[in-house]
């Protein structure tokens, strides 16, 4: 199972913080060592300041020992530094508490304005505002996220998108927002941060192309939780070329969550082939099972290999921390798959090979097409004497095709008419006027 | 005396028959009896008799110049074309073959002497007797023709006149001319009576013979000026004119006597002071021999027998002798003994290292200087003793740590005396002048014979040399430098195939081996980041590009080259790196070609092969001339950038790989559009293969590759699947093409197979028709392949639309719909497809009288190579990704 699981590959580009979730996913599974994995979340937290998960992981780890006195100090020393970044920034949380100030903040939506409304009326200094920013990032590394995100929000509301820290600041936002599992914010701090990004221009494309692959990697938290999160990381990955491009050098893995994405998203079939091209392009750097499937079936038409994939693919699905959730719709859908893909090329099949085909037995099948046609989405019959479906296509008629072909011409021809006369009245118009005037 | 006359025409005056002899003197020394005169003949060599007479006839020509004296100058030209057949042996032994200069110059003159009379019609047909006129045209004829021979010589000698030689030896006659004023009486008078024989010189000491010349010129400078005067207020108007023409015009004018006389003088003074000169001259060639043996006399002309040779003394002298490096008069031999004795003297009193090295420097650039021209290699031997020079030179420079060699030291800031050593020099220029002279040596071998593969056995010593400089570089890491040394070692690492690559990604090899690729990658990589001129690193791009091509790196190198955006940018780069961006393309497309990849092997190629001008496109050799489509300059340029035979890629492996993909292609895709009123051609070379095959009346069995892909596609067109495959796998063409390729079993099978599949395609295309369902257990026995192949396939197709057809899986059939439509149907089809495209154009047209017109069209043309790479985009399926990974 380790073999197809990604945490160490997406590891590099997450935060520590959001590898937590991870690693935790993984020890529920069990696939690796737990101490290992206990081992490797101490070693995480070692540079952040979360002092008590630490200790408390320490202790599972190693139960027998003591815990050792350099944590213990570093408890309070963390302590001891909040208290006085907190102390340097105090007016500002004081302004922050105040929920009428806060209101009439939110109606200002000029940052400039804003600003002068609380140098004006609150003692404000604009100083202040990079120890605030300080304080935000502390607290994160603490862990408390949501303290954080109120921090940062004040921060994004006076400073102008042209501040130094604006673009980490962003960053922090969407983190925090992703760890309290906000997602309605985290997506719309993520479109924002996306369009930093791209409208910014960084000092080397290199650069910009590592911010657009941590980008992708920290959306999948945003997109597999969202309800809407279907729809867009298609739009992203595959239809943004410069994000499609970002895959394909940095880290083609994330093709595997594109794919399921695409799979699952039935209103979404037309994306496949796109897709299937990104997927072969890169079938030299990175495949899984759930890659392989799509292209068995769409560029190999080897529905044997397609239905063993999709074993495979369950097995994948069920130990990914994001995929987890859509692992029924996937198989549903994947079955759905190879069975429009079977119809579209057989005029009879019969069902105890289809059945066979997606991994079903031979009643549980037949049941499954009924309902398919009953749903009206099936054009087809069952022979059950000999145990087929007929497909009811019929071929194109050249009739029909000549109709195609000609459906247009007159409305073309019409609109190509209209857009003449209308051409040669104004200017008759322009003559009249014209001539009038001497 | 008669011997004179016999030459001299009898038009001639009797002072112009004065003047003749004093240049003849020399050879009539052979007529007096003196013992004196004995003994000097003793003393020249063939080569000095030879370049006498010829020396004589050219002065003789000079005077009948003067004189517009066609018909002797006619005979005279004869004469020396005479003499100049006797004197090749000596030339080919002493020169290498090489024209002497004054030869060339002589003709030269001629050659502009004629052209300019001819031109003078007028002048012509007032003042030349019809005899004289005959002459002329004679002459000038065969001026023509025998010059056709020097041709190059004489260009060059026209873009190089070396006029400061010119000035200085008129400059000398004048002086002469002053100071001998007084004798010139007695010396007209006395004619008869030999003027002092230039040969006796070849007696003296060399060392004495040059101080005395020295002296001779340094004089000439502050007389010169004199009578510089003097002349000019002899004639003011044409004060500016070159003395030679001065000298022309007046003989056209027919000036005064006086004038006439003084000039004659002058030209006498002049040539037998040539005479003298060139004596010396021809001279200075044998003395060296001599002065190899008989080092210690000469020992003292390099320091003072009592002075105390230190650092400083040496470096002076070196400075010395390098400054009369370029210059006209210097011996380039003897420059080179200079050196090494310098450097010999140098080591005997333990100068330390600095000053070896400095002092060898200054040998590898005399050596280099050796060879006077650019476009032509040097010779083997000295080839040799450079590559021991700077290999010495480089082993030496390893082995003192604390030295510093930079461009940026002056001169001033040179230590030689203590350990951080500093010296002015540049070791990357010595490498790339050794690796120009390479390329050089190796074109002009024939690539067929032994001695061209003696040659390369120099690349392996080249490449040591390359490494050091690179060991040496790296010490400093100046990063321009080392991107320099890396392209340069890439240069000559990217198109050797190295068989160790695969054998280490089968993983045969231990771990942490290093194959040519792992050094590829290191070097471009270093480039890539560190390189900020855009050409090293589009060079060291594109040989990444090859390398992974060359070693089946598909997928590595078809993303290099997309990355990189070089299809967009390469026609704005110089035309060495085009040809290395067409090599490149060259072997992606056959490395497509080995991976299966048929289509991009295609479009890879399909730019090369459309012009038909392959071979030109990579470098590897000139078509034949088409009326004169590039003039002598540029056909020069384009030899220069040839590429020597060992890196050429084989041109008919190339071809046929590119027919084998376009058939591939092609015949499918003609089958299954063979009633498309809108089909349109793939490849258009593969088109007119086929098509000046059917237009034989009898067409024979295949012998040429051509003849073969020819024959193969018109079998596979009948879905003839075996008969494809025997005509594309056999002996001739096993022997032919495939043979090359590395692992060609498995490219056989790759191409065995495809054969089959687009068989089994083309006869579903053609054929589909005239069933109503095929059993597909049937067809994968027709065609010899599996059976989920085959269904693979046929359900491609069908969901492609391209066969009208369902599977019915209980029979395993493949059930056809597509009932052929009715004559009247297809018409009518045929019909709408008519109307679209009038519905379209009369849109278009439309859309043109609006305005919108200017958004198409985009310059045509351009330059002829590169028209092509402007198609390359748009062809290779492009994918578009930002920034470089590296």
């Amino acid at each position: 199972m380790a073999k197809f699981d990604l945490t160490s590959r997406m590891g590099q580009y997450l935060d520590r913080h959001l590898v937590f979730p991870l690693l935790e996913f993984l020890s529920a599974k069990q696939i690796y060592d737990e101490n290992e994995l206990l081992q490797g979340k101490l070693d995480i937290l070692s540079k952040t300041n979360m002092v008590d998960y630490a200790i408390d992981i320490r202790k599972q780890l190693y139960p027998l020992q003591e815990v050792p006195e350099s944590l213990k100090n570093r408890r309070a020393q963390v302590v001891a530094q909040l208290h006085e970044l907190q102390n340097e920034v105090s007016t500002i949380l004081k302004l922050m508490s105040n929920d009428e100030v806060m209101k009439t903040m939110e109606t200002m939506k000029d940052s400039k304005t804003l600003l002068n409304y609380l140098t004006k009326d609150y003692d404000f200094k604009i100083e202040l505002m990079d120890g605030m920013y300080r304080l935000a990032k502390y607290r994160y590394e603490c862990g408390n996220y949501s303290v954080s995100t109120s921090y940062l929000y004040f921060y994004m509301l006076v400073m102008p998108s042209t501040d130094k820290n604006f673009l980490n600041v962003l960053w922090g936002k969407l983190a925090s927002e992703i760890l309290v599992q906000n997602w309605d914010t985290a997506l719309e701090d993520l479109n924002k941060l996306r369009e930093f990004i791209d409208g910014n221009t960084f000092s080397s494309a290199l650069q910009l192309l590592q911010q657009r692959t941590w980008l992708i990697h920290w959306s999948l938290f945003v997109y597999f939780n969202h309800v809407k999160g279907r729809d867009l990381i298609i739009d992203m990955f595959l239809y943004r070329p410069h994000y499609l491009n970002a895959i394909q050098t940095m880290c083609p893995h994330i093709l595997r969550y594109l794919a399921t994405a695409v799979i699952i998203n039935r209103a979404r079939r037309s994306a496949l082939k796109d897709l299937v091209k990104v997927i072969q392009q890169e079938s030299y750097t990175y495949r899984d099972p759930i890659t392989e499937f799509l292209e068995h079936l769409y560029v190999n038409f080897d529905f044997d290999g397609a239905r063993s994939k999709l074993h495979e693919c369950q097995t994948v699905l069920y130990n990914d921390f994001f995929l987890i959730a859509c692992l029924d719709e996937f198989v549903e859908n994947a079955r759905l798959m190879i069975f429009e893909t079977f119809c579209r090329i057989h005029q009879c099949i019969s069902i105890g090979m289809l059945a066979d085909k997606l991994n079903m037995n031979p009643e549980e099948a037949e049941c499954w097409i009924v309902n398919l046609i009953r749903n009206a989405r099936l054009d087809a019959k069952i022979d059950s004497k000999l145990g087929h479906v007929v497909m009811g296509t019929q071929p194109l008629s050249p009739y029909q095709q000549l109709i195609e072909k000609i459906d247009s011409l007159s409305v073309r021809s019409e609109a190509l008419q209209a857009l003449i006369e209308r051409k040669l009245k104004a200017r008759s118009q322009d003559n009249r006027w014209g001539a009038q005037e001497f | 005396m008669s011997r004179f006359f016999a030459t001299g025409s009898d038009s001639e005056t009797e002072s112009s028959s004065e003047e003749e002899q004093a240049p003849r003197q020399p050879a009539a020394t052979f007529t007096f009896s003196d013992d004196e005169e004995e003994t000097k003949r003793v003393v020249r060599s063939t080569k000095e008799k030879r370049y006498e007479d010829l020396t004589n006839l050219i002065k003789q020509i000079r005077n009948f110049k003067k004189n517009k004296d066609m018909s002797s100058m006619l005979t005279s030209f004869e004469e020396l074309m005479r003499a100049y057949q006797k004197a090749l042996p000596v030339i080919a032994k002493e020169e290498n073959g090489v024209t002497p200069r004054f030869y060339i110059r002589c003709l030269f003159e001629m050659e502009e002497f004629i052209s300019e009379v001819w031109e003078d019609k007028d002048g012509r047909k007032k003042n030349m007797s019809k005899n004289n006129f005959k002459s002329l045209a004679s002459l000038r004829q065969k001026l023509r023709k025998y010059n056709k021979e020097f041709e190059e010589d004489i260009s060059k000698f026209r873009e190089n006149p070396d006029l400061a030689d010119e000035d200085e030896e008129e400059e000398k006659e004048e002086d002469e001319d002053d100071s001998e004023a007084e004798f010139s009486a007695p010396l007209t008078l006395g004619k008869t009576e030999a003027p002092p024989d230039p040969s006796k010189f070849l007696k003296t000491p060399v060392v004495q013979e040059r101080d005395e010349d020295d002296d001779g010129s340094e004089d000439s400078m502050d007389w010169g000026s004199d009578s510089d005067d003097e002349t000019s207020s002899s004639d003011d108007d044409n004060q500016n004119i070159a003395y030679r023409e001065r000298f022309l015009k007046k003989t056209t004018d027919k000036e005064e006597e006086e004038k006439k006389k003084k000039e004659k003088k002058e030209k006498k003074e002049k040539e037998k002071r040539k005479q003298r000169r060139e004596e010396e001259e021809d001279g200075g060639g044998e003395w060296e021999t001599v002065k190899g043996g008989v080092a210690i006399p000469s020992k003292p002309k390099m320091f003072a027998k009592d002075a105390e040779i230190d650092v400083g003394l040496v470096v002076k002298k070196l400075s010395e002798i390098v400054a009369a490096r370029g210059k006209k008069r210097t011996d380039r031999r003897e420059q080179i003994e200079l050196l090494h004795e310098l450097q010999a003297v140098a080591e005997a009193h333990n100068l330390g290292p600095a000053v070896t090295i400095k002092i060898k420097f200054a040998i590898i650039a005399s050596i280099f200087d050796y060879n006077p021209k650019v476009s032509d290699a040097m010779k083997p031997e000295y080839w040799e003793k450079l590559l021991d020079r700077i290999m010495e030179t480089l082993n030496m420079v390893l082995d003192v740590s604390e030295l510093t060699i930079s461009e940026q030291i002056l001169e001033e800031m040179e230590v030689f005396d203590k350990p951080p050593y500093k010296i002015r020099g540049c070791v990357l220029t010595v490498v790339d002048r050794l690796d120009e002279e390479f390329t050089k040596l190796l074109k002009e071998c024939d690539p067929h014979s032994n001695e061209y593969v003696e040659r390369l056995k120099d690349e392996k010593k080249v490449c040591a040399i390359i490494d050091k400089v690179q060991e040496h570089l790296e010490r400093n890491s100046v990063s321009s430098e080392l991107c320099c040394i890396y392209l340069r070692k890439v240069e000559h690492l990217y198109y050797k195939f190295d068989p160790e690559v695969p054998k280490q990604k089968q993983g045969l090899l231990p771990e942490g081996s290093v194959s040519s690729v792992n050094t590829m990658e290191t070097l471009c990589k270093y480039i890539y980041a560190k390189d900020s001129t855009d050409r090293l690193r589009t060079r060291a791009i594109l040989a990444h590009i090859y390398h992974h091509a060359l070693h089946d790196n598909w997928f590595q190198a078809r993303d290099l080259m997309l990355m990189s955006h070089l299809q967009e940018t390469i026609q704005h780069s110089d035309p060495p790196t085009q040809i290395l961006y067409n090599r490149t393309m060259a072997h992606l497309g056959l490395c497509a070609f080995r991976h299966a990849n048929i289509k991009d092997a295609h479009n890879c190629l399909v730019d090369l092969m459309m012009t038909g001008k392959v071979k030109e496109l990579l470098a590897q050799g000139l078509l034949p001339q088409r009326q004169h489509e590039r003039s002598k300059e540029q056909e020069k340029i384009e030899k220069q950038r040839q590429m020597p035979f060992h890196m050429h890629i084989n041109l008919e492996l190339l071809e046929c790989v590119y027919l084998v993909s376009a058939m591939l292609i092609e015949i499918p895709y003609m089958a299954a559009h063979e009633f498309d009123a809108r089909r349109r051609m793939i490849s258009k070379t593969f088109y007119q293969q086929l098509r000046s095959s059917e237009r034989q009346s009898l067409v024979g069995p295949p012998e040429s590759m051509r003849e073969h892909v020819v024959a193969a596609s018109k079998a596979m067109r009948n879905g003839n699947w075996s008969a494809c495959k025997n005509f594309i796998i056999n002996e001739k063409m096993n022997a032919k093409v495939w043979d090359l390729f590395y692992q060609a079993d498995r490219v056989r099978g790759m191409l065995s197979r495809l054969i089959q599949e687009e068989a089994l395609r083309t006869y579903l295309f053609t054929y589909s028709h005239v069933y109503d369902s095929i059993s597909m257990p049937t067809l994968a026995e027709m065609f010899e392949l599996d059976q989920s192949v085959v269904h693979s396939i046929i359900s491609k197709m069908i969901i492609n639309e391209e066969l009208m057809a369902s599977l019915d899986d209980p029979t395993q059939t493949v059930v056809m719909h597509r009932s052929e439509p009715s004559r009247l149907q297809s018409l009518a089809l045929q019909l709408t497809d008519k109307v679209n495209n009038l519905v379209d154009s009369n849109e278009r047209i439309f859309e043109m009288k609006q305005g919108n017109f200017f958004a198409r069209g985009g310059n045509q043309g351009g330059f002829r190579d590169r028209q092509n790479y402007n198609r390359q985009g748009q062809n290779w399926d492009r994918r578009a990704r930002e920034g470089r990974t590296y």
